[in-house]
């Protein structure tokens, strides 16, 4: 086990390496003047200077800075916000995104599976009806749509919740809920299609016929085995909504991750792009190889596949 | 099982909550106002983005402030006015005894050389350098000067890395003295290109990386003696300390608007207490190739690294707590004069990325004040504010232009014939806008029509010309004057940014109807349009102007043929020289005359802009908020804002 643990990690390493040459050819080559922050034009001096003093005529020498600095936690300065460094930035938006994250994807789980479960179980029934219609909304109506009707309603009629912003208790439950939407759904129908397989089952109906209630043979022989895709899609799932989404976090006022990946490629801010970018390729690696020891732990007959 | 996995998540859950709501909470601020985007910084030297001044105008301030409500300049540290000399080039300012830091000591004439001398040096100069090289006597040179030796230290620390020389570098390398102390052996064949051909230069700077010298000493002898030569250079710049208390600025032309860039963020002063976070090459308070630079993070309030106390400021606040997009917090400068008299005591500017949740934060009474609505529904907004509907709302006839750059120069824009180099074209393409319908019935956001660059009503003494008025007839038959006859005009291409849609989409069916031309749009994300437009790529491309002082030439500098932000690369001899004419001249009825000539012949003869409104901004001030008032730079000093709900 540690041994493929061992293995897995090196290749994650790999993975990210890649991922940093990548990005880095993509923001070296992406048109555009990073200097120009403004509207104005700079003056040759200035212009100058700034490209000196940013390596910016030297990529090679700014992709081998960068990378060291980076293996001791230094990502350097962001070029569009002068007084924060790439780490500031990161460190102040990824405990956000991870807490709204974590909290999306329990209630991810803690709905979707129980949904997911009672269709199978009532198959085409009502029961399973509303679950499948939850499911299609979830799947279908993106986040900016059901962000803005929850803060409308629940922000702005009903006054139960502040109108965007962070550092309460009450600003979590509205986006945690956005958030967990899609993935909810998406776990819902794992678990549904998961179930569906494993209720007509052999050792199911052993166990019914051994006397096991109905009730103790879905929730606890059953859910375990339709369980392991919803785990492995948990992985990826958790590393994206734990980094941080622009959507949800642009309605709500989240200062979390999702902004600066897509304002820092506007922005043309090579640091915290691939700050941004190694950060998440981190946290997805990681994310996968805990699931997939998770995996083998739920299931000890793939052990020796991971 | 997965009983248990719930249970540890919700174990999890309950702890990461705790701690989330142990996290201090802040009261609410006396007044709360939004910032949609956040600061980009607090450091004046690299500002220039409205809401960034806005902030630093109620942290520093400089020698003269604005009114505000008339925005005229007012007293600032220094009395008001300053002694100035007869021929207007000399000015001196007697800085208050009772000007002090937010620690607490004086603001002294010193303080003001530093930050203005931040402002110009290579390395944190930034947009605003222009200020200084433009106005004050002998910075031009200095940072001519500067810029040469940085250019020359830097290839000589890219030999020393082994690294060949882009030819620009070599240039400067071989301008610079320090060449001389370079031998070439005559084995290697190596000669000195032409000054003046571009050719040889690249091969000479891969070849000079090869030499076998000492290229790091030799880097570091002359960063040393670039040091020490940089404050007898800076001597010879106009600004200059008399005493603590006096400032003496030398100008290099007759400036009438000088006390509004003294106003300016660019031009504040700057605490000592920065020097302690200067870097330093060899004991030498330069980096290896000779730039000014400083730790980025000096504008902190709780930065403490070496000794350093914090950002200190000597405005009517003082900042409390920066969090990185989420809330800046002002308290009142305790040592400002003025500190008993301020009501609002603690100022919040909070970020909403989303202007829609700010404009339902403001309507719940969350927020104090609203600076910036920029929406889909504007219009709406407008329209609420103009019929007085909602007296919450104002417009902000700011002291701005947006405007189309037709390219003066290039012949050709990818490979199609670039007609707009013609005047007759261009005018003709003015005369057959219609501004009036573009204005009020496609946008209808309030924005006022624009014929002129300069913004009417706008600028004490001075009214721009009328401009040409919508003439569809006298547009077509110019076009035939320049040689078009119906269908064989090229292709016109307007290039601009998504958020001008639907503007250039109407005006160009406008264009296609009265002229009869076929007109293409194409919209870039707004770095690359900027890169585009640097590059002249381009027929037609948006641009907009925001004035930086109450002064025509804020607008009219920018079509002088080498001014770096002519994007049309418009070039007329008579337009320069009566700009030139105007430069100099003392009367203020003969300047104002001269400079509305030059503003016709741009707006009614040569059309290398067309101008088609000045912007309206809606803002919302809560009506329990007192003493905030609309004006045409959108700055709002909160020192004189009450609050009573």
């Amino acid at each position: 086990m540690i041994r493929t643990v061992t293995r897995r990690l090196l290749l994650g390493l790999i993975t990210v390496a890649c991922v940093y040459a990548l990005t880095f050819i993509m923001v070296v080559t992406i048109p555009g003047n990073p200097l120009r922050q403004s509207g104005r034009n700079l003056s040759p001096e200035a212009e100058q200077a700034l490209r000196v003093r940013y390596n910016m005529d030297n990529n090679w020498l700014y992709f081998r800075q960068f990378i060291t600095g980076a293996i001791r936690g230094d990502f350097g300065p962001s070029f569009s916000y002068a007084e924060w460094t790439c780490g500031q930035i990161i460190a102040s938006a990824l405990p956000v995104s991870v807490l709204l994250g974590f909290l999306a994807i329990l209630l991810a789980v803690a709905i979707g599976v129980p949904l997911g479960v009672l269709g199978a179980a009532s198959r085409g029934g009502p029961l399973d009806l509303a679950a499948t219609t939850i499911v299609l909304l979830g799947i279908s109506v993106p986040t900016f749509v059901t962000g803005s009707a929850l803060l409308v309603v629940v922000g702005v009629y009903l006054k139960l919740a502040p109108i965007g912003g962070w550092g309460d208790l009450a600003h979590l439950p509205l986006p945690a809920l956005t958030l967990s939407l899609p993935f909810m759904a998406y776990i819902a129908r794992l678990t549904r299609a998961g179930m569906l397989d494993v209720l007509g089952s052999d050792f199911l109906r052993t166990a019914l016929a051994k006397g096991v209630t109905r009730r103790t043979a879905i929730w606890t022989h059953a859910l375990r085995v339709a369980f392991l895709p919803v785990l492995s899609y948990l992985g990826p799932a958790t590393a994206q909504a734990m980094t941080g989404s622009f959507v949800v976090e642009k309605v709500f006022g989240v200062p979390g991750m999702g902004q600066h990946f897509v304002n820092a490629a506007l922005n043309l801010d090579a640091g915290l792009i691939l700050s941004c970018v190694l950060v998440y390729a981190a946290i997805l690696v990681a994310f996968n190889l805990i699931v997939d020891v998770l995996y083998a732990w739920l299931d000890p007959r793939i052990t020796g596949a991971v | 099982m997965i009983l248990r996995i719930m249970a540890a998540c919700a174990f999890l859950l309950i702890v990461v909550l705790a701690l989330f709501t142990s996290a201090s909470h802040a009261t609410r601020a006396d007044f709360v106002y939004v910032n949609p985007s956040g600061i980009h910084t607090l450091d004046p030297a690299r500002m220039s983005w409205t809401q960034d001044f806005r902030v630093a105008l109620n942290i520093w301030e400089g020698l003269t402030t604005s009114h505000p409500e008339t925005s005229a300049p007012m007293e600032g540290a220094a009395y008001f006015p300053p002694a100035v000399s007869e021929d207007g080039l000399t000015v001196t300012f007697s800085i208050r005894e009772d000007a002090k830091w937010s620690n607490g000591d004086r603001v002294t004439a010193y303080d003001f050389i530093r930050g203005w001398r931040r402002a110009m040096e290579p390395g944190t100069a930034a947009d605003y350098l222009f200020f200084f090289t433009d106005f004050i006597d002998g910075a031009h040179e200095y940072v001519r000067w500067r810029s040469e030796n940085i250019k020359a230290l830097a290839a000589l620390r890219r030999l020393a890395e082994g690294v060949g020389l882009e030819p620009d570098a070599a240039k400067a390398l071989v301008r610079h003295p320090a060449f001389e102390e370079i031998t070439i052996p005559l084995t290697s064949r190596l000669e000195v290109p032409n000054e003046r051909a571009d050719e040889g230069w690249a091969a000479f700077g891969k070849t000079l990386a090869t030499l076998p010298m000492d290229w790091s000493s030799l880097a570091d002898r002359c960063l040393t003696q670039h040091a020490r030569d940089m404050d007898l250079h800076f001597s010879d710049v106009g600004v200059q300390a008399v005493d603590e208390a006096t400032l003496h600025v030398r100008l290099t032309k007759p400036c009438p608007f000088f006390f509004d860039l003294t106003a300016f963020p660019t031009l504040l002063p700057c605490h000592k207490s920065v020097e302690r976070l200067r870097r330093r090459h060899l004991g030498l308070p330069l980096t290896a190739e000779g730039l000014v630079v400083y730790d980025p993070q000096w504008t902190k309030p709780d930065y403490t690294k070496e000794g350093y106390p914090g950002l200190i400021t000597n405005g009517a606040y003082r900042v409390v707590d920066w969090r990185f997009k989420r809330r800046l917090r002002l308290a009142v400068n305790p040592f400002h004069r003025d500190a008993d008299s301020i009501a609002c005591r603690t100022v919040d500017m909070v970020v909403y990325e989303n202007v829609s949740a700010s404009i339902m934060a403001y309507e719940a009474g969350d927020v104090d004040f609203l600076p910036a609505m920029d929406v889909p529904y504007d219009h709406e907004l407008a329209r609420l504010a103009r019929t007085g509907e909602r007296p919450d709302f104002h417009l902000c006839q700011t002291l701005a232009t947006f405007f189309l750059n037709f390219n003066c120069e290039s012949e050709t824009v990818g490979d199609r014939v670039n007609p707009f180099t013609d005047a007759r074209v261009r005018r003709a393409f003015t005369l057959a806008t219609d501004r009036t319908t573009l204005v009020d019935k496609v946008l209808g956001r309030g924005d006022r029509i624009a014929r002129s660059f300069v913004p009417p009503d706008a600028i004490g003494g001075y009214e721009p010309p009328s401009g040409l008025a919508y003439d569809p007839d006298e547009a077509r038959r110019l076009l035939a004057q320049a040689g078009y006859t119906s269908g064989s005009f090229p292709v016109v291409e307007i290039l601009y940014v998504p958020s001008d849609a639907v503007l250039c989409q109407a005006l160009a069916r406008m264009w296609e109807r009265e002229l009869g031309v076929r007109v293409e749009l194409r919209a870039m994300e707004s770095k690359t349009f900027a890169e585009a437009k640097a590059r002249q790529q381009f027929m037609v491309a948006r641009g907009n102007w925001y004035a930086d002082y109450y002064d025509p030439t804020t607008f009219l500098d920018c079509l002088i043929g080498d001014n770096g932000n002519n994007d049309s690369r418009y070039r007329s001899a008579r337009y320069d020289e009566l700009m030139a004419q105007a430069s100099s001249a003392k009367d203020p009825i003969r300047r104002a005359s001269l400079l509305q000539a030059a503003e016709r012949v741009i707006v009614e003869e040569d059309c290398p802009i067309l101008p088609i409104l000045h912007y309206a901004q809606p803002i919302a001030i809560q009506p329990w908020v007192k003493g905030l008032y609309p004006n045409a730079q959108l700055r709002f000093p909160f020192q004189y804002v009450t609050v009573k709900r």
